[in-house]
């Protein structure tokens, strides 16, 4: 049994159509492919196939704990897949905004198989129900508001009439809320919400002689009255044509609103032409097809004409558009790229403003919430660790380090030589694994099937790998950086794409590949005993940073075979001291830095300085009139962790 | 009954091209995941998007589907097994293939969504950039036939297949079918990374299937067709034309959905560039190189 079973009886061909089913499970991840990588899950291993649309999608499979945030864009995720569908939860309790999850397992690649092969048998069973219930939140709630169609400041949650011009309040759905903002699903604002923004022609008419029609507010050469203003005519086509195949009509006259009929008309008070409006009942008709039809994108087709555009001339309709860099006038849509979106990592929302294909502006935040971690203070130093490791499942190695570095300088212990070595060695394991990952989102973006495979599974087995096991790594690693300088069209697709100068907010690879030469493992004496040097290019372009971080996977392997050793930091046993301690590390998305305060053996105050969070703010000016592919290849090649991210 | 048949042939072609893509995918040849595949689908909900443009978004997958039947209907197999041999055959394809186009368009403007939209504008770019790779290497390979009967493509190859007496013309047209059947590299319109599946991302249930039919279907087309022109269609030895065609197609389909894993997608702009400025200009000399072989040669 299922709980998003699909409504029917379970007989004859339905239950052979469930065992197909059954067999041929998409899974759509939570909060995304890499988080599930980074826990050393294969998915395809498991039998699942991986979704990128939640509309393909048959399983939403959640991996670990999730953020608040997260769990509502989960939600939605959850509304926009087809039934029959299933929740499949790794690892922690089950998120509250979703429905039960219908199989809860392990966080492991054992747990998984365990949970896809109970899915199999639920599939079977149950993908057909007889009482199947609706999946409601509050997260895809619409919210109706009304406003006034020439005021558009004029805003009430009410039905009613405009205070500065009486006219009736039209409704629309409320403008995305914070909770609104996710993947496809942004609240698609009504039509004339819409339109208004980019102020659609507006004609004024006179109440009593709907013949006379001009484009300037005067009054009205027949009765002299003061003449009205309304949307022009082309626009009430608009709606028209969409009311066909969106709601019920109703018509109603612009000066009584006390007349409604279901047919055109007259009015009988004044005679005027009765104007057409959607019926109030559509609100709740449209809150009822969210559940399945959930809207996609904030574009709707009203502003661009599907055949009435004889009508109007273009230099009306596109006035008031916004420029683009070319001159050209076009409708400007917002279109949401996170936070589970396939070419990028979980949790990042990316909202564009897309000019055609072209970035017209940009808004990047992290819906991690991470930032009250070390607001939990004070803290003994054991959960301090424990807590900072597990800020990030991209990096949990280096923050433990960072975590344990710090509190050996506060309470003044420091580590023996062997000990800092095999650190080393975990740190720079965990550096390959980490720069396989991005190797494997970066296919997955680019559709480079090949790359995604061959990384992510070198990803799983460096991941864990004993010091015999990594050194054996290499030649796999020299094939695929050899596979890479012969690929066709690698170089065309990254060069020169997201450039950055280098600047002092440039960190890790990021920095390296923009000629500074940052790097705190130079800073520290064991490094350079080991032989490190660190990696450089100066282009600081996508191709830079894809160089850099290979380079960087040589060099984390030779370093690991000179260390000697891979050994997990484990924090000393400081007692009850007091003090303050730095500490600074170089996490595989660049230099990580602790401050924090000891007293009595408790962390009381904490600071924490992450790449990610620098990196964050150059994404605006770094895809500013970039093409949408080239753009997201940008941002990808920054390898942002949201889960670092403090905002 | 042959259209009948080679209708059967189209579905198992289809079917097929399936399986080889999974296998190109996953690395694991399983005959009976489509199956399963296209039975959940048809089990799944189809949805309508909340605010769709309905005639366009329930016309397209089946246009596509119409589109790559009505190419396939000029492709012969063996020389009697063709649907229609129209004297206008080899430009037959060319313009029945136009409405892929037309229908992703479609596809793309239905739902009312931004990944989807984005994708079908994407098409309309493609098309600037293959379209013309697509006419002028089928004027060579004509050339060489002097008939637009697509059999006597064929028969024209008896000595030399035109993948010897033409190989640039071959590799334009190879390139640019892959563009449109929007293969890899060339999955600008339904891209997984940049769009979430683009065009397809709204689609569910029956009417995905439609639509992937539609892909499948299109690429067995351009496959054979790709076989008519430049391999020699049903010719070979020993083995009986049927065959030969079969074998062929095969190759060819798997060498498409090889070639697009080993690099990443392309970016619009540089397709769009090197097809006019390499693209066009290459298949002029292939025009010119098959023109004068045909004079000094005939």
């Amino acid at each position: 049994m299922i709980n998003g079973a699909r409504q029917g009886k379970l007989s004859g061909l339905r239950r052979l159509v469930a065992a197909a089913m059954s067999r041929d499970l998409d899974a759509f991840l939570i909060p995304g492919p890499d988080i599930a990588r980074a826990h050393g899950l294969d998915i395809e291993a498991a039998g699942l196939r991986l979704a990128v649309s939640p509309r393909h999608a048959s399983v939403l499979l959640v991996v670990g704990a999730i953020p608040p945030a997260l769990r509502e864009a989960a939600a939605v995720i959850y509304a926009q897949m087809v039934r029959p569908r299933a929740i499949l939860v790794l690892g922690t309790e089950e998120p509250s905004s979703l429905p039960a999850a219908d199989v809860v397992t392990g966080l492991s690649q054992q747990g998984l198989i365990q949970g896809v092969h109970q899915l199999r048998g639920a599939f079977a069973e149950g993908a057909f129900r007889l009482d199947v219930s609706d999946f409601d939140a509050p997260v895809l709630q619409v919210r109706i508001e009304y406003t006034c169609p020439m005021h558009p400041e004029v805003v009430q949650d009410e039905p009613g009439s405009c205070p500065k011009c009486g006219m009736n309040l039209v409704p629309r759905e409320a403008q995305a809320g914070a909770g609104h903002a996710h993947m496809d699903m942004q609240a698609t604002s009504s039509h004339e919400h819409h339109d208004m923004d980019h102020g659609v022609a507006v004609e004024y008419t006179c109440p009593m002689h709907p013949e006379v029609v001009q484009s300037k507010p005067g009054s009205c050469p027949e009765c002299g009255m003061n003449l009205e203003p309304r949307e022009a005519q082309t626009e009430s086509m608009h709606e028209h044509h969409h009311m066909d195949h969106d709601a019920a009509v109703e018509y109603t006259c612009p000066m009584h609103p006390e007349v409604v009929q279901s047919e055109p008309g007259s009015c009988p008070k004044c005679g005027m032409n009765l104007e057409p409006r959607e019926m109030q009942d559509t609100q709740t008709h449209e809150h009822a097809g969210m559940d399945s039809d959930a809207d996609h994108g904030s574009m709707d087709h009203s502003a661009m004409d599907h055949g009435d555009m004889a009508f109007m001339s273009m230099i009306d309709v596109t006035k008031d558009l916004p420029r683009s860099g070319d001159g050209l006038p076009m409708e400007w849509i917002d279109a949401p790229f996170g936070p589970f979106f396939p070419g990028l990592p979980g949790g990042l929302l990316l909202t564009l403003t897309l000019d055609g294909d072209t970035v017209a502006g940009s808004d990047a935040r992290s819906l991690i919430e991470n930032v009250d971690l070390l607001q939990q203070l004070p803290m003994d130093t054991m959960s301090f660790v424990e807590q900072l490791a597990g800020m990030d499942p991209l990096a949990p190695v280096a923050y433990r380090l960072l975590a344990c570095r710090a509190l050996e300088n506060a309470a003044g212990v420091k580590a023996s030589a062997d000990t800092a070595c095999a650190r080393i060695g975990a740190l720079e394991r965990e550096r390959i694994a980490s720069h396989l990952g991005w190797l494997a989102l970066f296919g997955q973006q680019t559709g480079f099937d090949w790359l995604m495979r061959r990384a992510a599974a070198l990803q799983l087995k460096a991941r864990h790998a004993d010091l015999e096991q990594t050194v054996a790594l290499k030649p796999a690693i020299q094939a695929l950086t050899k596979q890479l300088q012969r690929t066709p069209l690698l170089k065309s697709r990254t060069a020169g794409i997201g450039r950055l100068a280098p600047d002092a907010t440039l960190r890790g690879p990021v920095a390296r590949a923009a000629g500074i030469s940052d790097d705190a493992r130079s800073m520290d004496k064991i490094f350079t005993t080991l032989g490190f040097t660190p990696a450089n290019r100066k282009e600081g372009d996508a191709l830079a940073r894809l160089h850099v971080r290979l380079d960087e996977i040589t060099h984390s392997l030779a370093l690991i075979e000179a260390a000697g050793a891979i050994e997990l930091p484990v924090p000393a046993n400081i007692g009850k001291v007091s003090g303050t301690g730095e500490a600074v590390v170089e996490t595989p998305r660049g230099m990580a830095c602790l401050q924090l305060t000891l007293e009595m053996g408790e962390v009381v105050a904490a600071q924490l300085e992450t790449p990610s969070t620098h990196h964050l703010t150059l994404i605006g000016a770094l895809i500013e009139q970039q093409e949408l592919g080239d753009a997201l290849v940008a941002v990808g090649s920054l390898d942002l962790s949201p889960w670092e991210v403090r905002q | 009954m042959t259209t009948v048949l080679l209708l059967l042939l189209l579905a198992v072609g289809a079917y097929l091209v399936a399986v080889i893509e999974a296998w190109t995918t996953s690395g694991r040849l399983r005959l009976a995941a489509p199956l399963l595949a296209g039975i959940a689908l048809l089990g799944r909900e189809s949805i309508v998007p909340r605010k769709p443009d309905q005639v366009f978004f329930e016309v397209a997958p089946v246009l596509l589907l119409i589109s790559a039947i009505l190419a396939a209907a000029v492709v012969p197999l063996t020389p009697d097994l063709i649907i229609t041999d129209l004297a206008t055959g080899a430009l037959f394809i060319n313009a029945a293939l136009v409405y892929v186009l037309v229908a992703l368009l479609m596809a793309g403007w239905g739902p009312d969504g931004a990944y989807a939209m984005i994708g079908g504008w994407r098409f309309l770019g493609q098309l600037i950039a293959y379209a013309m790779l697509i006419v002028m290497p089928i004027t060579a390979v004509v050339m060489r036939a002097e008939s637009l009967l697509t059999t006597q493509v064929v028969v024209s190859q008896a000595g030399l297949w035109n993948i010897v007496y033409q190989p640039l013309g071959f590799v334009l047209f190879f390139i640019a079918s892959m563009a449109l059947a929007f293969l890899p590299p060339f999955d600008l319109t339904t891209s997984k990374g940049e769009l979430a599946g683009g065009v397809e991302a709204e689609y569910t249930g029956v009417r995905l299937a439609i639509f992937r039919l539609g892909r499948l279907a299109l690429i067995i087309t351009l496959a054979a067709a790709t076989v008519v022109f430049y391999l020699g269609g049903w010719q070979g030895p020993l083995l009986p034309p049927w065959a030969w065609s079969a074998i062929k197609i095969l190759v060819v389909t798997a060498t498409m959905l090889l070639a697009g894993r080993y690099m990443p997608r392309i970016r619009e702009a540089d397709l769009l560039a090197w097809c006019w400025m390499f693209g066009i200009p290459l298949a002029l000399l292939n025009i010119f190189i098959v023109g004068v072989l045909v004079l000094v040669f005939p």
